[in-house]
């Protein structure tokens, strides 16, 4: 009986990471992988893994930043215009004004750095619900990017150089082929791990998504917290359309066009809550990574181009419906 | 010895003067139970005092010193401590980080937020902290709030407000929603507080609550004090009458006779 209490904690702690949602995110990721592999041989090429990696970090660069806003609980609706305008901003002002590459990069994040704030000061100061006022922001930005290009495409990039390089340059590891903006995406990963678990910040921000009331009580500044958080989210967004706008060398206006709703999918697919206080990186991690296999899996096996939002949406729901049934699993037990 | 002293608050929510010319002493170790109607004004005082929001008039000095509060933060850096009404705490995290929220124990301090969470003493300080509350289960430090039942909830708010060994502690309708024994826990609790120095300040419907563990009673009726009395030198319906107003002194007589 008391070996039986004592032995208690260690299979309460493994059992509530057995049914905690990155990891049964992380089984279904692994299932999902093995179909695909198992379907087309060509799914764990070389070649195609080089593919998913070149485009993995540009949207999971984005959702990093999405999981720390929607734990403190609030969302960015604006992130996939942010990724169009961002770039398009630093390519005419090197193209058309002959600003210096690295002045005219750091005007784009400055702008990003302004979209954010302008987000989180209209959240928290005039009390308006971040979706509304994102959605309004997504339209301005989108327009914004629209109007400065005349709706057309940037000629393409012809500038190589140390930024360049900096984002978007690539290497060679046997037959695979890396970008740069894995390491970003890597880098920036640990980072967030950091602070959403071992930090402060951390705890502030789960806090505050989970009862804000409570943790304005403890002297938490839960709305300076939240304006830097919608920040960091316009920030990553705007680095991740400029990775993408080198690697391919071109910037579009229209670029970006629904990430807002893919970043959100892979965040709460990884597990982290919508309605904030529980957020989780690692989860969003393989929420990135599966929702790039997905897409890129469901056109290998032969699934109709035009079909395959439906399996997309479906996987979707279902990772939703699994989290939901484990979460209400837990709180019984 | 006095630990607190409010002179003359006053603040409005638009048109609605929700205190007017509030005044009023708490001394050290002493529980004060503060009275009133819903609508009366309490928890706009109590949240005036803890930095919920600024007052719009009036004086609050802390051992005999004037000074002012303007946020939460102020409050408790001067051993206010305040559980409120709507719930304390963050039914996501765990029950060792609500008892620290705020005033996170980290490693490496020169990082600011960025600093890392001390997990050991973290762990510790909570284990004994409810160890030291005698909360009647066992409860694991690591468990999320969201597990926790109200009593119990109650009781970690309360535990953390003695943590950090405030010099008033501000309880808000704490055994709303409680059974019985849960109840009993708090009331023990304020009176465990009161015993080891503190002051508290308890606001609640309960009249027979008070008797049970109030020193003191102030009554509000829309925004203002309207009396003070000791707690020896009253009785329950003299305490209902001035709460509702009403006259109840026939009724007070009738019963008296009896
Ligand atoms: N934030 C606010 N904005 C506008 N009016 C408010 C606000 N907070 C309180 N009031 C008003 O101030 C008055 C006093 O409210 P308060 O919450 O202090 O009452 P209370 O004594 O705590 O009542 P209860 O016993 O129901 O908790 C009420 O008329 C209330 O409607
Ligand atoms: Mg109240």
């Amino acid at each position: 009986m008391i070996a039986a209490e004592d032995e208690m904690p260690v299979g309460k702690r493994r059992s509530s990471l057995i049914r905690s949602p990155q990891f049964s995110s992380l089984i279904i990721l692994i299932v999902l992988l093995a179909v695909f592999a198992i379907a087309d041989a060509n799914f764990l090429s070389p070649l195609n893994i080089s593919n998913m990696m070149a485009f993995l970090p540009e949207l999971g660069i984005i959702a990093l930043g999405m999981t720390l806003l929607l734990t403190a609980g609030e969302f960015d609706l604006s992130v996939g215009a942010v990724f169009g305008l961002a770039p398009v901003v630093v390519m005419l002002l090197v193209q058309n004004g002959g600003v210096d590459i690295g002045i005219a990069l750091l005007a784009g994040l400055l702008l990003c750095v302004a979209i954010g704030a302008i987000n989180g000061l209209i959240v928290t100061k005039i009390g308006i619900s971040s979706f509304l006022v994102t959605l309004s922001m997504l339209l301005v930005v989108r327009g914004a990017a629209l109007y400065i290009t005349q709706g057309f495409p940037l000629k393409s990039w012809d500038q190589p150089g140390f930024f360049v390089t900096l984002l978007a340059g690539s290497f060679n590891v046997g037959s695979f082929r890396f970008y740069t903006s894995l390491w970003w995406f890597i880098g920036l990963s640990l980072l967030a791990i950091y602070v959403l678990r071992y930090a402060k910040l951390g705890n502030w921000i789960s806090a505050i998504g989970s009862n804000r009331n409570a943790a304005v009580a403890r002297g938490v500044p839960a709305d300076a917290v939240k304006v830097w958080l919608f920040i960091l989210t316009s920030v990553l967004a705007g680095l991740a359309g400029m990775i993408s706008a080198f690697r391919i060398s071109a910037a579009s206006p229209v670029a970006g066009t629904g990430y807002e709703l893919e970043v959100i999918a892979m965040v709460v697919v990884g597990g982290t809550a919508l309605t904030g206080g529980r957020g989780t990186i690692l989860g969003t991690i393989v929420g990135a990574l599966m929702l790039r296999a997905i897409r890129n899996g469901i056109v290998l096996i032969g699934v109709p181009g035009l079909a395959y939002n439906i399996f997309v949406g479906l996987i979707i729901l279902a990772m939703l419906i699994l989290h939901a049934l484990l979460q209400k699993n837990a709180a019984r037990g | 010895m006095e630990v607190l002293r409010l002179q003359n608050l006053q603040k409005s929510f638009g048109s609605v003067r929700a205190l007017k010319n509030a005044s009023f002493a708490l001394n050290e170790g002493e529980v004060v139970a503060l009275l009133g109607d819903n609508g009366a004004g309490k928890s706009t005082l109590i949240k005036a005092i803890s930095g919920v929001f600024p007052i719009d008039r009036g004086d609050i000095y802390v051992r005999g010193e004037k000074v002012s509060i303007r946020s939460t933060r102020d409050a408790m850096d001067l051993g206010i401590e305040t559980i409120h009404q709507d719930t304390s705490l963050a039914p996501d995290l765990s029950i060792a980080r609500n008892l620290f929220l705020g005033r996170e124990p980290v490693k490496l301090k020169w990082l600011g937020v960025f600093a890392p969470l001390d997990f050991a003493k973290l762990r510790d300080a909570a284990s004994a902290l409810l160890k030291r509350v005698g909360i009647s289960k066992k409860l694991d430090a690591d468990a999320l709030v969201s597990t926790l039942s109200g009593g119990e909830r109650q009781s970690i708010a309360i535990s953390r407000a003695m943590q950090f060994a405030a010099k008033v502690i501000i309880l808000d309708e704490p055994t709303n929603n409680l059974g019985v024994e849960e109840t009993h826990g708090v009331l023990r609790f304020v009176k465990e507080v009161r015993d080891a120095g503190h002051s508290v300040l308890l606001i609640t419907h309960n009249i027979h609550h008070v008797f049970q563990v109030a020193d003191r009673i102030i009554v509000m009726r829309r925004g203002e004090i309207v009396a003070e009395q000791t707690v020896a030198d009253t009785d329950l319906l003299t305490v209902e009458s001035i709460i509702t107003g009403a006259d109840m002194s026939a009724l007070l007589k009738e019963t008296r006779a009896k």
